[in-house]
């Protein structure tokens, strides 16, 4: 689903990503892991096509997709959270469900100006299709609050849901768990695997390792701009560069 | 040739002039992070000040210039204390719009008490200085000089004293520069006043070289956002080359589009460096899509 | 109703039409336009040259409305990527560039002279037709922002205030959306130079500086941005103060007009200065 082929990027001199190569098999979900400062979420920003890399290419779904913009990606079936939630604070849950969605005729001017119905139909479609993604995610009793006013497990259940909503091809899950309670995980966990499921390919930056062993058996590590293991947990671990890489930083959580 | 020549040093010297412009607007640009609209004005009270000193004071230049200079360093020092001093912490939409009532208030006082009419400046008349073929001016020659000494005088400041690196501090990271301990309010008193001096001299400038009427400074805004924007909007270097640049393009183009359409190079030129190149000539941007 | 009133009325109106326009591109999508008075003068010079070629005024305000989308369309696709800041620069010194075509144009503006003899049908149909008129255009300019605000386009527009970089993870480009909201805007400015065009009957290149501009959005801030009334009751306030004020040097004696004009002008850069440093959200006062 995902190739990524030496990938690197920096600013000056600083090195943030060297030659990467990652590959994420079709509906497959893959851990990326690491200590802080390992350039985890600059991938991320490279892979949503936040930002062009120095070098190399990004291929998705067969198509080589490295000049592509953030909005021709996500059209693509590409999509992605944030590390902090960036949901649309003045807007209600419910309204942040229904901007998701595309082909909203009320998005176009000549069925707000001329007269005709089929804004109307299209509305409880609508509505109906946006009322089940929010019951999904159990914010019914939150639909009409501004989004602002949810707490930061809510807002990352609503970002996972809208996105679910989507139905997109891959999606790139940054720190799903972080500062979340662990109630809230167990959900947040169900609905992933429920997504994956459907046929969404996965690709999750997480620190809560424990958390993220019931969802993969797939991990990459990165430090310093680079992947320096993969394969499976266990594996992972006994490598004694992931252990050096880890070694002086907070990054390892065991729930 | 002789008049792509005259063509090149009539451009120089606006060029100059809207350099002075320029870096006044860098400099807010830097330390206060939006477009200062009324800086044109500033210009404008600077020229009506050289005037009436001249005319009803001492028929000097360098003390016309000095007291333009020094009256709109007390202005732009006053409006920064019950003006822009006061918008700590919001979004450059407030102190841009409160800009645009500065510029009305500066311009309305001044018309209210001068008059709409163009008023020419009482300038010896000496005759031009031939050095085939070209043809120089003596106004040309002091706005130069003037433009020049103003210019060095500021490199030197910022390059030099510790004022000047504390500007650069505030101008490249505020939070930082507070931090390590250098007063923001003082620098940012420092730069208001440097800007009141520059648009002094300019207005003089302007003044001892056409008329002096209410659109003066106004007329030159553009082509100072122009010549700041071409250099970088945080560059003070850039901002000279840019004015200078922009200049002698558009003294240029006049065999090309006609005197009047030259007044469009400067917007064409924002236009281009903004889609093309934001970061302009010399400024600093991360590159982010 | 006094002729007096009703010439009073008419110019609020005339402003009122432009400050909805403005109230849509920056109170409810936050475009700084600092270039409204190209499209005002392009409706108005629309009028102008088409009326007194003796076009019927149908036609030459639909004219004026087209060529005001056909040229905010291109401006909004350039421009409206930048950011604010840089916005406001650009659409200033757009506005400057149509001043200098219609000075120097003079095959097609008549030059810095101005266009004079406009025809004015609506004045033949009833002394209050162009009022009337007025008044039914500015309701409907405030229920198209009304039907914009509370649709799922709105909805975007909402969104893309509070986090665009968002909005485009999800697949949707700000730039379309904000194009629209500029040519709606800038075709109502257009109407509102056609209405003045044919109420004032003559149009020069002086009418069309960026004076007007700026009066424009004192009375959007003063009235408050953003708020559906905001608008009007700004227009009103400003320009009934302006227009109304006009009249006070029959009151005064020996006040010249053009030093009553700079008076007046300095009192609402003095208003606009206390307003922005202490009550920006305005008379109608929307928290943000």
């Amino acid at each position: 689903m995902l190739k990524l082929q030496n990938i690197s990027f920096g600013f000056g001199e600083l090195v943030i990503l060297d030659r990467v190569d990652l590959d994420v098999p079709k509906g497959s979900i893959v851990g990326l892991v690491g200590p802080n400062g390992a350039g985890k979420s600059t991938l991320f920003a490279v892979l949503s096509g936040f930002v062009a890399a120095a070098a190399g290419t990004v291929v998705f779904n067969g198509e080589d997709i490295s000049q592509l913009g953030v909005v021709a990606r996500a059209r693509r079936g590409l999509l992605r959270t944030f590390q902090v939630p960036r949901e649309f604070g003045t807007l209600s849950v419910r309204e942040n469900f229904a901007v998701a969605l595309h082909g909203q005729k009320g998005e176009k001017l000549r069925h707000l100006f001329l007269p005709g119905r089929a804004l109307a139909q299209q509305a409880e479609d609508i509505d109906r299709r946006i009322s089940a993604a929010i019951e999904r995610c159990g914010l019914s009793h939150l639909a009409d609050s501004p989004a602002s006013k949810l707490s930061g497990g809510q807002k990352k259940l609503l970002e996972l849901g809208r996105a679910t909503m989507l139905s997109p091809r891959l999606l790139l899950l940054d720190e799903p768990f972080n500062g979340v309670n662990p109630a809230m995980i167990s959900r947040l966990s169900d609905a992933i695997v429920e997504l994956n499921r459907a046929g969404t390919t996965l690709l999750i930056i997480e620190h809560n390792l424990a958390a993220l062993a019931k969802l993969t058996n797939t991990l990459h590590v990165m430090d310093r701009g680079s992947i320096i293991a993969s394969g499976e947990p266990a594996a992972v671990f006994e490598n004694p560069k992931v252990r050096e890489a880890y070694l002086g930083s907070r990054g390892v959580h065991h729930a | 040739m002789q008049l792509v020549i005259n063509l090149l040093i009539n451009g120089a010297v606006e060029g100059l002039m809207t350099a002075l412009i320029a870096l006044a607007l860098v400099a807010i640009y830097l330390v206060a992070r939006f477009p200062q609209a009324a800086t044109g004005d500033y210009v404008t009270a600077g020229a009506y000040s050289a005037y009436i000193v001249y005319t009803k004071v001492a028929a000097s230049m360098v003390i016309a210039g000095l007291a333009a200079a020094s009256a709109i360093a007390i202005l732009s020092l006053t409006y920064f204390f019950l003006v822009f001093g006061r918008f700590r912490g919001r979004t450059y939409v407030s102190p841009l719009l409160a800009s645009v009532g500065v510029a009305f208030l500066t311009r309305n006082v001044l018309t209210f008490f001068v008059g709409h009419d163009p008023i020419v400046f009482p300038t010896p008349l000496l005759p031009p200085i031939r050095l085939d073929p070209i043809l120089l001016q003596p106004i040309d020659l002091v706005v130069v000089a003037a433009a020049l000494i103003v210019l060095g005088i500021l490199s030197i400041l910022l390059r030099s004293t510790d004022i000047g690196r504390e500007i650069r501090a505030v101008s490249d990271d505020p939070d930082l520069a507070k931090i390590s301990g250098i007063r923001s309010r003082q620098v940012l008193i420092i730069v208001w006043l440097i800007v009141g001096l520059i648009c002094g001299v300019c207005g003089f400038l302007l003044a001892i070289r056409s008329v002096v009427e209410p659109d003066l400074g106004w007329n030159l805004l553009l082509n100072g956002f122009a010549g700041a924007i071409l250099g970088g909007l945080t560059s003070f270097p850039g901002a000279v080359v840019g004015s200078l640049l922009i200049g002698l393009a558009q003294e240029l183009s006049i065999p090309l589009v006609g005197g009047s359409y030259k007044l469009a190079v400067p917007f064409l030129v924002i236009l281009v460096v903004l889609l093309v190149k934001p970061a302009g000539l010399f400024g600093r941007v991360a590159k982010v899509r | 109703m006094s002729a007096y009133l009703a010439a009073v009325l008419t110019q609020v109106g005339i402003y009122a039409l432009m400050t909805t326009a403005l109230n849509l591109q920056y109170g409810f999508t936050g475009l700084i336009n600092f270039g409204l008075v190209a499209f005002y003068c392009i409706g108005a010079y629309a009028v102008a040259i088409l009326g007194t070629l003796g076009y019927g005024p149908l036609f030459a305000v639909s004219v004026a409305l087209l060529v005001a989308a056909a040229a905010a369309w291109p401006l909004g696709l350039l421009t409206l990527r930048l950011r604010g800041d840089f916005l406001a620069i650009v659409t200033l010194g757009l506005s400057e560039v149509i001043r200098l075509v219609a000075i120097n144009e003079r095959s097609l503006t008549k030059g810095a002279g101005g266009i004079a003899g406009i025809p004015q049908p609506l004045a033949a149909w009833s002394p209050w037709g162009l009022l009337a008129t007025l008044l039914f255009a500015n309701v409907v300019a405030v229920l198209i922002f009304r039907r914009l605000v509370r649709s799922p386009f709105g909805r975007v527009i909402r969104a893309i205030r509070d986090d665009e970089d968002a909005l485009r993870t999800l697949g949707k480009s700000p730039l379309g959306f904000r194009t629209r909201i500029l040519v709606i805007g800038c075709m109502l400015m257009s109407l509102a130079g056609a209405f003045q065009a044919s109420n004032i009957g003559f149009v020069s290149p002086d009418q069309f500086s960026p004076e007007v501009t700026f009066l424009v959005w004192i009375a959007l801030i003063l009235g408050g941005s953003g708020s559906l009334w905001g608008a009007l009751v700004g227009a009103l306030a400003l320009f009934g103060f302006l227009e109304g004020s006009r009249y006070i040097r029959d009151l005064i004696p020996g006040i010249a007009e053009s030093d009553l004009a700079s008076l007046r002008l300095a009192a609402v850069g003095l208003g606009f200065i206390v307003l922005t440093l202490f009550r920006p959200q305005g008379i109608v006062g929307l928290k943000n």
